[in-house]
This record gives structure tokens, sequence and C-alpha cells, in this order.
């Protein structure tokens, strides 16, 4: 006892605690070892997305939103990172139907794109700010679909690495892409397979499963355990990988896994979430935080 | 790969809260693989047209690796496990020291722009040359050239401020075997004699050699490799030996083998003896005598053989007649001082002075002939510098290398001050003179006593500057030398340095990467500090087109010394080759060595057209000994033929 971390606060939430999953690889999900670390393929592609916002000012309680979003994938070549494909945008967020004919005239007139969002009955100080900047996360999610498409048109056979799950629709074919996933805020299995999955040995992962939460895209899914957990919490050191559902994401899972083992290093440390976060996705946040300039 | 040469961006200007850029110094960073490195000279151009021109003065790399406890925990703990498939982003963040602002005022920070190495031409106004090298009256002597990457750009110092008047003296630094100071004193002087322009007047040169070979072949040519002769052409100079150099060296004990490694037969008769008699030592008696045992009381008995004695007509109080001319006949006159006092029943004053002053005086005097025999003589003859005859362009070396300190502090100290007396009256035949002189910390000691030498030299470095002695030295270590002496040289050369002597507080304005790069420089690089490079700049020198010292000892092997009777032939055919030995021997055979060495002197000293006649003139007509009782011979034997001094 005293090995934990003192907390004061009640997590937030969780919206989405429960979801379900078929296994596709075998009839159950279990461990597997995948044999420790092995190098990854040439030409690997990393993504993330970044968003900013800030409350500029009111036209009575309406607020206007100043967003900013950003994707960039940087490919690796030899162990170096270069920037591969970027977007950025900055824009302004207003629910237009609030405002009157002056009032989005002077939006407009900061020369930003203005963006509409949704404009709820009642107004609501803290909603009405959440409701716009869900708008920027929806810019930042299509900008890096935008650069998930690029990055695939230009290098079709190159693994591409996204920071969190696959959201968009599933890309035709086979394409070498995959999630991963750093929170597991959903638990998809449950029982002995749940517990089979959040107490993985370092260097293993569970079998291939499909989750499913409704309206998310199908993939195809396994949980990694990056690091070993004794001495921390469940959660340390896993990561689940999302791949587009077809049978030679079961096939290479393995190798796959081998080569996310091999991620573990250069250590992502200081940042927080060194035990899930490789380092060249970091190294993509770094990137866009560097870009965006005055929003970092 | 970056190209050089071409005044490419290569890096950005960064400032932060805590790495600010400032007028006099800036940060910037480049990629990983960039040429660049210490003492490469950069640009910065400002939007609003102001250049700041600077040199990288350190250098750091750095990861965004916070602690290399992270490492260890992504290898596992094991170091020769599979490499990261990912390298760190790394960082090259350069440090540079402003050397100009263009334009000079306002002056304000650096401004945070595009970093471009420096051209040619960039490199000519970073280091304030265009003022020098160019317009109607260009005084540039250059002195290396700068290299980063691609670029090679000549370097040259303002002869105003190498010769004078604005600041003089050259001063170098490094560790023996390894910071080629001998090679870059000689480089600088050819480079000197070769671009003084005409309305910066005559000059001539006088170095002391002082220990081995060093600066005994200042004539001969050496063999230069295609990238010596390279950057000769860059420097515009021409790689060949000095055409004028003048050789002296004293006698070894025996009064005839030169005391100097040039003494093989092909090169010896370029190397005039160097003979002092008492008035020469007399008037510098300060450098003999200024240890603790000498007294106001010496001195002054000493200032009365100087003023009242030497050279004059001088009775002493017991009717003796004296006129000292000579070691021999000052031992002469302090026989007759203590004969005459003792005779007189008198044993504590003559003349008011202390008989045991008189006796210490005697001694020290009478001791300096022995222990320079070679260079000082008993019979008055003089062979010296052509003080007043000095000729444009011309090397004066003094190989002094085999003399002890005592003949080495008198050799340098009559000859610099000399030269000092004559640029003031205007009659040196030059009009400025380099002294050179190696072994700077012996001289002019930081700690020590305060000795003759040691003034000499501080009033050198304080006052040369407007007589036009200038003062090229070299030491070991700098900070071992007095610091008023190093201080007043407007240029500073460093060779390779010791880290030790790097510790001393006077590099500490030098960056840790300026001292490690020093501390490990090449043969033939060195850094400089000038009045117009307000940052140390490295240079490249070719070598000298002269041999050096251990080279030209191989190529002319020092003759072995030989008996009296061949070292007279030896030298003597050496300066006319179409005389047979047998006629020398013939006419110095019964004759007494001071003769001989008096007219092999006088030979040397005019090099005649007729060497054998001139020498036979000199040596004046045989005067035929005859051993009593031998016969019937009519000669009476001359009495004053023995030595009248030998006692």
């Amino acid at each position: 006892m005293g090995a934990g971390t003192a907390l004061t606060h009640v997590t937030p939430p969780v919206t989405t605690p429960f979801g379900s999953a078929r296994v596709v690889e075998g009839a159950r999900v279990g461990a597997i070892d995948v044999g420790g670390p092995e190098q990854p393929p040439e030409g690997v592609s990393f993504l993330d997305g970044i968003q900013r916002y800030a409350v500029e000012g009111r036209f009575g309680l309406v607020p206007v939103v100043r967003g900013y979003a950003a994707a960039a994938a940087l490919r690796r070549e030899g162990a170096s990172l270069k920037v591969a494909e970027e977007r950025s945008e900055e824009f302004v967020v207003v629910a237009r139907e609030r405002l009157s004919g002056a009032e989005l005239e002077a939006v407009e007139a900061a020369g930003l794109p203005v963006v509409d969002c949704e404009a709820p009955e009642r107004s609501h100080p803290i909603v009405d700010v959440q409701l716009a900047a869900r708008e920027v996360e929806r810019r930042r999610e299509a900008l890096e679909a935008e650069v998930a498409a690029a990055c695939l048109a230009a290098r079709p056979q190159g693994w591409l690495v996204l920071d969190g799950g696959l959201g968009g629709p599933a890309p035709e074919g086979a394409p070498p892409v995959l999630g991963l996933v750093k929170s597991h805020e959903t638990q998809y299995l449950e029982g002995g397979e749940l517990e089979a999955a959040l107490t993985l040995p370092e260097g293993h992962r569970t079998s291939v499963f499909q989750p499913s939460t409704g309206a998310r895209p199908a993939v195809f899914s396994w949980y990694l355990r990056l690091w070993p957990w004794d001495q921390h919490d469940l959660l340390h050191g896993l990561v689940r990988v999302e791949r587009p559902p077809n049978e030679s994401c079961i096939a290479d899972a393995t190798a796959v896994s081998r080569w996310l083992l091999a991620e573990r290093a250069p250590l992502s440390a200081p940042d927080g979430r060194w035990d899930r976060l490789i380092y060249p996705i970091q190294q993509v946040e770094t990137y866009l935080r560097a870009q965006a300039g005055g929003w970092q | 790969m970056i190209r050089l040469g071409d005044g490419g961006t290569i890096g950005r200007v960064v400032a932060t809260e805590a790495l600010p850029a400032g007028p006099h110094q800036f940060h910037f960073w480049t990629a990983t693989d960039t040429a660049i490195g210490i003492g490469a000279i950069v640009r910065v151009d400002a939007e609003n047209g102001r250049a700041v021109y600077a040199v990288v003065v350190d250098g750091r790399a750095y990861s965004d690796l916070a602690t290399p406890l992270h490492e260890v925990v992504a290898a596992e703990g094991d170091p020769t496990g599979e490499r990261a498939p990912t390298r760190r982003t790394e960082i090259r963040l350069w440090t540079a020291a402003v050397l100009r602002h263009e334009p000079e005022e306002p002056v304000q920070p650096v401004p945070l722009a595009d970093v471009r190495l420096a051209t040619e031409e960039d490199v000519e106004v970073a280091l304030r040359m265009d003022g020098y090298l160019r317009g109607e009256q260009p005084t540039g002597i250059p002195v290396g050239v700068y290299r980063a990457g691609g670029l090679t750009a000549p370097v040259a110092l303002d002869a105003d401020f190498l010769l004078g008047p604005e600041s003089a003296h050259c001063n170098i630094s490094g560790v023996s075997g390894l910071a080629t100071k001998t090679s870059a004193v000689e480089f600088l002087l050819s480079s000197v004699f070769q671009k003084l322009p005409a309305h910066k007047g005559s000059v001539a040169a006088v170095c002391f050699n002082v220990k081995g070979p060093d600066l005994c072949f200042l004539d001969r040519p050496a063999e230069l490799s295609d990238a010596d002769r390279e950057l000769y052409q860059v420097l515009g100079l021409e790689p060949k030996p000095f055409e004028s150099v003048n050789y002296f060296a004293p006698f070894k004990a025996d009064g005839v083998n030169l005391n100097t490694l040039r003494s093989h037969q092909d090169l010896v008769a370029d190397v005039q003896p160097l003979v002092w008699g008492l008035r020469e030592v007399l008037d510098y008696h300060e450098v003999l005598l200024n240890r603790d045992d000498i007294d106001a009381k010496a001195d002054a008995f000493l200032d009365f053989l100087a003023d009242r004695v030497v050279e004059k007509e001088f009775r002493d109080d017991w009717g003796g007649s004296h006129r000292v001319k000579s070691f021999a006949d000052l031992d002469r006159l302090f026989r007759a001082i203590f004969d005459g006092l003792e005779a007189a029943g008198r044993s504590d004053s003559w003349r008011t002075h202390h008989i045991a002053t008189i006796r210490k005086v005697r001694n020290r005097l009478i001791n300096i002939s022995t222990r320079c025999k070679g260079l000082v003589t008993d019979d008055g003859s003089v062979s010296d510098l052509p003080f007043g005859n000095f000729e444009d362009r011309s090397v004066y070396v003094l190989d002094v290398s085999g003399m002890d300190q005592l003949g080495q502090d008198l050799v340098f100290t009559r000859v610099v001050t000399k030269l000092r007396e004559h640029l003031e009256r205007g009659d040196l035949g030059v009009d400025q003179v380099v002294v050179f002189v190696d072994e700077l910390n012996k001289y002019a000691p930081a700690d020590g006593p305060d000795t003759y030498v040691r003034k000499m030299l501080l009033d050198i470095s304080e006052r040369g500057r407007y007589l036009g002695l200038v003062l090229f030295a070299a030491q070991q270590f700098r900070s071992q030398v007095h610091r008023r002496v190093v201080g007043n040289a407007g240029t500073t050369v460093f060779g390779r340095m010791d880290m030790d002597e790097l510790a001393t507080p006077g590099y500490q304005v030098l960056s840790p990467a300026t001292k490690i790069k020093l501390a490990t420089l090449p043969k033939g690089e060195l850094m400089l500090r000038h009045p117009h490079f307000t940052q140390p700049v490295f240079v490249r020198f070719p070598r000298p087109a002269v041999l050096a010292g251990p080279a030209g000892v191989k190529q002319y092997p020092p003759a072995a010394d030989v008996p009296f009777e061949d070292a007279v032939v030896r030298q003597l055919t050496a300066l006319d080759r179409r005389i047979a030995p047998s006629v020398i021997r013939d006419a110095i055979a019964g004759r007494r060595e001071e003769d001989v060495r008096r007219a092999l002197l006088a030979t040397k000293r005019s090099r005649p057209e007729d060497v054998a006649a001139f020498f036979n003139a000199s040596l004046g007509p045989a005067v035929r000994r005859q051993a009593a009782g031998r016969g019937p011979e009519t000669t009476t034997p001359l009495r004053s033929v023995e030595d009248p001094y030998a006692t």
C-alpha cells in the first residue's frame, strides 16, 4: 500500500463505458506471446492532430469561438522523421442563428472562415462553448482524415500509424493502416476475456476481436501490453490496436505487435503518457504544437 | 549536405528569455549535418538592411531526452540491444560572438533571422580588413587563410598595427613542437618583407636563435607541398626563402670554431663571428651585474671605470699609466691598484672606492671573459652587427643557442639597446626593425627579479612602436611572461596550447569550445587576435619556404670542431675555395693564436676579393722567435712578443 497516486476529484463520467465484441481470432480472447520486439518496416508514417480554441468574445450570451485545427503525418526515413503531409485551419465558430445580420458581418470582418455550430434552445455559458469546441474537434478529425488519405494515396504500401482509433469509414482493400488507442474508456470485453486483456503480461497481445459501439465503423482490434504493469495500475503500458476489418490483419497481428513493441524506444518521457504514447506520435504532436505558433 | 563557401543559409537565430540574442552574442541552430564548426564566420541579415557578422565560438548538441535514465528504461538496461527505430530529435545549437555590425550604430541585439555562411567579401568586412586592404595606401600583411567548409579566404593584418605606429608587436604562444611558433614567425616575417608597402619605409629583422638550429637556414629553400603552394597563391605571396640573411655567432671557448650549428663547410662562410671587447661589455654591465650582490657602490665604481678609465689615458696613484682597451688591460690595472695599496700599507680604499668593492667588481668583470669566452675577447678585437648599415628586407640572425644564459642576456640586451639607440637617432639604416626572440618567459618572466633585460623588454613593449622597434616574441606559456610585455603586443597568436595553461585566468574570455579547439589545433593552424578583429579568428598558414632547423641540420650536418689550424683553414677556404689549405697553414705556422684570430676576424668581417692576401696583410709580417743560445742569429728577441698579460 502507498504506491498509488493520490487524487482529489472524481474523474469525469465515462460517456460510453461498455461496448461489445466478437472474437475473430480463435474461439475466445486470450493472451498471446508475440515473441519480443522486431524492427519496424521501412517508411512508416505517423499521424496525429491537434486542436485549440478560445472564446474571443460574446454577442450578448452567444460565444464567438476562434478555433485552430491541424493534422500532420511524419514519415520515418532511416531513423529520422520527416514531414509527409500536413493541414491546418484557423476559423471562427458561432451559432449563426443566434446572431443578427450585423453581428454576423462583424464576425466575418475578422477575415477567418466562419463555421456554424449547434444552437440549443436555451443559452448556457458552458454548454454553448462546448458545442463550439465540438465543431473544432470535427474540423481536426476532418483534417486528420485528409492527411491520412493523402498519405495512403502517396504511399499505398507504406504503413500509417494513427494516434487514436480509426474514426472514418474503412478505406478500400487492406491498407496498411492502424490506430493506436491509449485510452480505455470503453470496454468491449467482459468477464474472463476482459481480465485476460487487462492483465496481459508485457510483450503479449490478445486475440483479435471486432469491437462494436453502434455508430462507429467496423474495425478489428487487439490489446497489446507494451510495458509490464506490475507495481502500476492495470492500464499501464496497455494499448489497443485498431485495423481495418479484413482477414490479413489477423494474420499479421503478431508481426505488427512485435514492431509496435520496438516503438517503445525511444521513450516519450517525460510525457505522462509515456507508457502508451510512442515516440513518433509524440513527435507529430510536438511538430504540430510548434507549427501552431501563438496557439500553443 | 549544405554547400559551403557560397554564403547560403545554414541556420536561424534563436532567442529565448533564458538564452537571448544580444548585441555581442547570439545563438543559432543548424541542421545536424552542417559542416560549420568553431571559428566559422557567419552573417545575419535583418529585414531593415542591417547585417551582423559573427564568429562561432561554441556549439552544443542535445536531444529531447529529459534524463539519461529514460534511455536505460527504453533499452531495458541493455545498451547492446537493437537501436531504437526512431532517432530522437536533435539540435545543433551554436553560439556566435559578434565581430561587426553594419552599420555600426545603433548597436542593437542581433535580429532573429536567417544565418548565412560568410563569403570571402563577408570575411573581409567582418574582420574590418576592408579598412586597410583597400584605398590609396593599403597596409595589409597576409597572415593566413580563414577556412570554413569550402571557403578559403585570405586574412591580413594591418601593418600600422603590427609594426607601428598605431600599435605594434606580435606575441606567439603554444606548446613546443606542435604550435609551430617558429614557423609562424618565419612565415609572417616573409610576408612582412614581401608585402610591406613602400610608404611604410624599410624594414629589417634581427632574430635571436636561442635554441637548436631553428633559425639557421633561413636562406635555404624548403620542399613545399602543393597545398602549401596553393595557400601562398591565395595569399598573394611568393614561396621563397629570405634573400638576404646575415648570420652571426660567437666563437666557442677555443676562440676559432664558431659556436653555431650552421658550421657546415658550404654555409659557414656566411656566418660572421660575434666578438665583443671590454667597451661593448662595460656599457651593459647592468646585465651582468644586476644580481643581488651588486650594490650602489659597485655601480659607482663601474661608472667610474666606464667614464674615466676605459679607452682613456689613466694614471694610477703609483706612477703607472694605463690605457685600458681590453679585459687584459683592465686586469693589469686592477693588479696595479692592489699592488699599490699593498705597497703603501693601505688596504681599505682607493679613490673613495672600498677595496672590497673593487675586488668584487674585478671578479665579476674578469669572470665575464671566462663565462662568455668566445663572445668576449681579451685582446680588444671586435666583430659586431652592422649598426648604421642595416639593409632593407635583410634578416640578421644571432645564433646564441650555444651560449649560457648570461651570454644570451648580454647579447640580447646590447643588440636591442643599440638598435633602439640607432632608431632614436634615425641612423640604423632601416626605418623599422623586427626583433624576434623565442623563450620570452626567460627574458621577461612574470615573476622573479626585475632584471635589466626585463626592464628593457618592457621599454620596447611600451615605447617601441614609436621608434620602429618591433618585438616578435614567442613562448610556451603566456601566463609566465610579464603582463605588460604580452599586454602591449597588438597582435597575439596562439598555436596548440596546453590545457593547464588554458585554465589560467588569462584565457577566461575564451569559450570552452574555443579552448578545446586551441588545445587540439593541428600544426599550421593558429588563433589570432588583432586590434581590428573584435574576436579571435582561426587561420591556417603555409609552411614557411625556408629550410626547417632539423631538416637543415640533416642536409647540412654541422662540421665537427677541429684544431686551431684546421679551423682557420676551414673558415678561410669557405670564404674562397681557390685558396690551397697549405698556403694558409704556412702563413699561420709559428704565429700567435691571438694574431691569427684577429686576422681571421678582420678577413671575415671585410670579405675581401683576395682573401689570402687580405689575411696575410692582417696577420702582418712574421716575427721569428729565437731561443737564446741557439747560434749566431742576429735578430734580437722581442720582449713584447710574450703575452704581457699572462700572469
